[in-house]
């Protein structure tokens, strides 16, 4: 299956992936409604987008208690709007932290692979979002660690 | 001959073992579910009291799935006896269903304040599609409505109540709300939030008896001014559906003990859900959960062994989460924990709160307060879920999350959880989508 690939190191933090995702997502540009989320490390010098692995479980789809979460033709995990009754079950069920919850609307929702045709892979300027055939890793894990531990010895958070 | 699976109880449990057995099994077995109802969810009743789904929407497997399934049926009847020895289970009508293997998953029953008047007209439990379809007929706009009970089950009905423009009082018998499921910290932040969003909340209150008068109901209390209202709903706890079994030979503690394939000390009688004891993913000790997670869990890890593989249950992680006026209020795992190194964090400009427990630098529990609009409080609500379903080791990130409890993201990414997320299956495989498993042919 075709995946999110990210690569951390390339991300300027411009923030188009979550533009363009709001936009395909909900017709407007709000990047509040994105589902991919760009987070800050090493106090704001680098960045990095974070979304949806499409993991092997589902533990959004398995702990939805009426089948609202299905997989789609990109073989992403994907909210039924007409069946989600918004229990917010998946969004406490999900340990990477990928469901969202709008309270107008009182659906969850999240990212959908844009049924193929991501919109924050097309929109990058730098590739560090790409669309690929590949096994799907933990992306920025390592990036993160490097980061953000230089920032815990040097500054604000320094324990250890 | 095909082996015939025996499913007692139609609810969350029972219908993802049947479900995962069609899923799993090689060759065609048989599958006779005993239900006292028809399939549906209680999670989702919240949404039928407040109309904001059709009543068909509740129902979980409808007589065309279980006909696509392949299920054999006695809906409308419970479950009497089971004699293990002969594997044989008899029935409320004295029909006798014998079977190879069989799933005990009758769930619990809501149960009221042991109070004169609390069995009488005016008053509800909120438990059952019936009991929903009472409460349902009973609240008006402008309604009344106390409900006894200021646990999980209570406030997964409050946004209803009052989008149907019913005033709500909440009676509470302990000193504060929701006792076992958040700290007293959080429970005075809800309390707040609820007083200022025209609750009326009276904690500490002994309930004495409940009186009809003029038409309406009076609730008496030890020491304490009268309430009338319209309508009275009894939240006041639940108890497992267990007396049928007494006798059987299946060991029951504080639920029916079971081993970590979930099978009791009956080898070929398994349970699941409301009525199993199982393993606690932190204590690793036996435990009755009675959320829907660990139904859904154990019934598809059932499922799969009653399909003949071999899957073993890692135990199940307490979990809940409730919206209340736009309040998101969740906590997991070991959150009540007074020997745990913990780290709380409270918000002055806005109702946000958080406490985070330790054991050495693995997260081992949480409580979760914030604004349901606010996405870092559904992103951290799963990200801190998955710290604590994992045990990553935190190492230097422990000290980050103690002195910045709002900032869960780069201490779960940097601490490579994803990387330690992507393998974890609960039956050794990907799931399937739920329109996915096989029909019968």
């Amino acid at each position: 299956m075709r995946v999110l690939k990210i690569h951390p190191e390339k991300c300027t933090g411009c923030l188009r992936c979550e533009l363009a995702c709001s936009y395909t997502q909900t017709g407007t540009f709000q990047p509040a409604k994105s589902v991919i989320r760009v987070s800050p490390f090493e106090g704001h010098t680098s960045y990095a987008p974070y979304t949806c692995t499409q993991c092997a479980e589902g533990w959004c789809m398995t702990a939805c208690p009426v089948g609202a979460i299905t997989i789609n033709a990109a073989g992403a995990k994907d909210v039924l709007d007409d069946t989600c009754v918004g229990c917010k079950l998946c969004t406490i069920a999900c340990p990477y932290g990928t469901m969202f919850y709008d309270p107008d609307t009182r659906k969850a929702f999240k990212c959908n692979l844009c049924g193929g045709a991501p919109a924050c892979a097309e929109a990058c300027p730098t590739a560090a979002i790409t669309y690929e055939e590949t096994a799907t890793l933990d992306w920025l894990g390592d990036f993160a660690h490097e980061r953000t531990a230089r920032v815990l010895v040097g500054g604000r958070g320094s324990a250890s | 001959m095909a082996t015939r699976h025996l499913i007692i109880g139609g609810g969350t449990a029972g219908i993802n073992a049947m479900r995962t057995i069609r899923e799993e099994e090689s060759t065609r077995s048989e599958i006779t579910l005993v239900s006292a109802e028809r399939p549906y969810s209680r999670m989702v009743l919240p949404y039928y009291l407040d109309r904001s789904i059709a009543e068909s929407h509740v129902f979980t497997a409808t007589a065309k799935v279980l006909a696509d399934w392949g299920v054999k049926t006695h809906l409308g009847r419970r479950a009497a006896a089971l004699d293990a020895k002969a594997s044989v289970c008899t029935l409320d009508d004295g029909a006798k269903v014998e079977y190879d293997d069989c799933l005990i998953a009758t769930g619990s029953s809501a149960v009221r304040a042991p109070v004169p008047g609390a069995d009488g007209p005016g008053v509800h439990s909120f438990w059952t599609l019936d009991e929903a379809r009472g409460v349902i007929a009973a609240i008006k706009p402008g309604s009344h409505v106390v409900m006894v009970g200021a646990g999980f089950i209570a406030f997964t009905i409050l946004n209803s109540i009052l989008s149907l423009g019913a005033t709500l009082t909440i009676v509470e018998l302990a000193p504060r709300i929701l006792p076992r499921m958040i700290d007293d910290t959080g429970a005075k932040l809800v309390e707040d939030w609820l007083t200022k969003h025209g609750v009326t909340i009276r904690t500490g209150a002994r309930l004495a008896r409940i009186e009809d008068t003029k038409g309406r109901k009076r609730l008496r209390f030890a020491g304490a001014s009268d309430i009338a209202c319209d309508v009275v709903i009894m939240a006041t706890g639940i108890k497992t559906n267990l007396d049928w079994l007494k006798g059987a030979g299946v060991t029951i503690n504080r639920g029916i003990v079971v081993d970590d394939r979930l099978r009791s000390s009956v080898p070929n009688v398994y349970a699941a859900g409301d009525v199993a004891e199982g393993r606690d993913l932190i204590s690793g000790k036996g435990d009755v959960h009675a959320i829907e997670p660990t139904a859904q869990e154990h019934g598809r890890v059932v499922g799969s062994n009653m399909a003949g593989k071999d899957v073993r249950y890692r135990g199940s992680l307490i979990i809940n989460i409730v919206e209340v006026c736009h309040l998101d209020v969740a906590s997991f795992g070991a959150w009540d924990d007074n020997r745990a190194d913990a780290a709380a964090g409270l918000r002055a400009d806005r109702p946000a709160y958080r406490k985070l427990l330790f054991s050495g630098d693995r997260l081992t529990g949480a409580i979760i307060l914030g604004r349901s609009g606010d996405i870092w409080t559904s992103n951290d609500v799963g990200m801190l879920k998955g710290l604590v379903q994992t045990g990553v080791a935190l190492g230097r990130f422990k000290e980050h999350l103690k002195k910045h409890p709002f900032d869960v993201k780069p201490a779960f990414i940097a601490s490579r959880t994803t990387h330690t997320l992507l393998p974890e299956t609960i039956l050794g495989r990907p799931s399937k989508a739920p329109g996915d498993t096989p029909v019968a042919v």
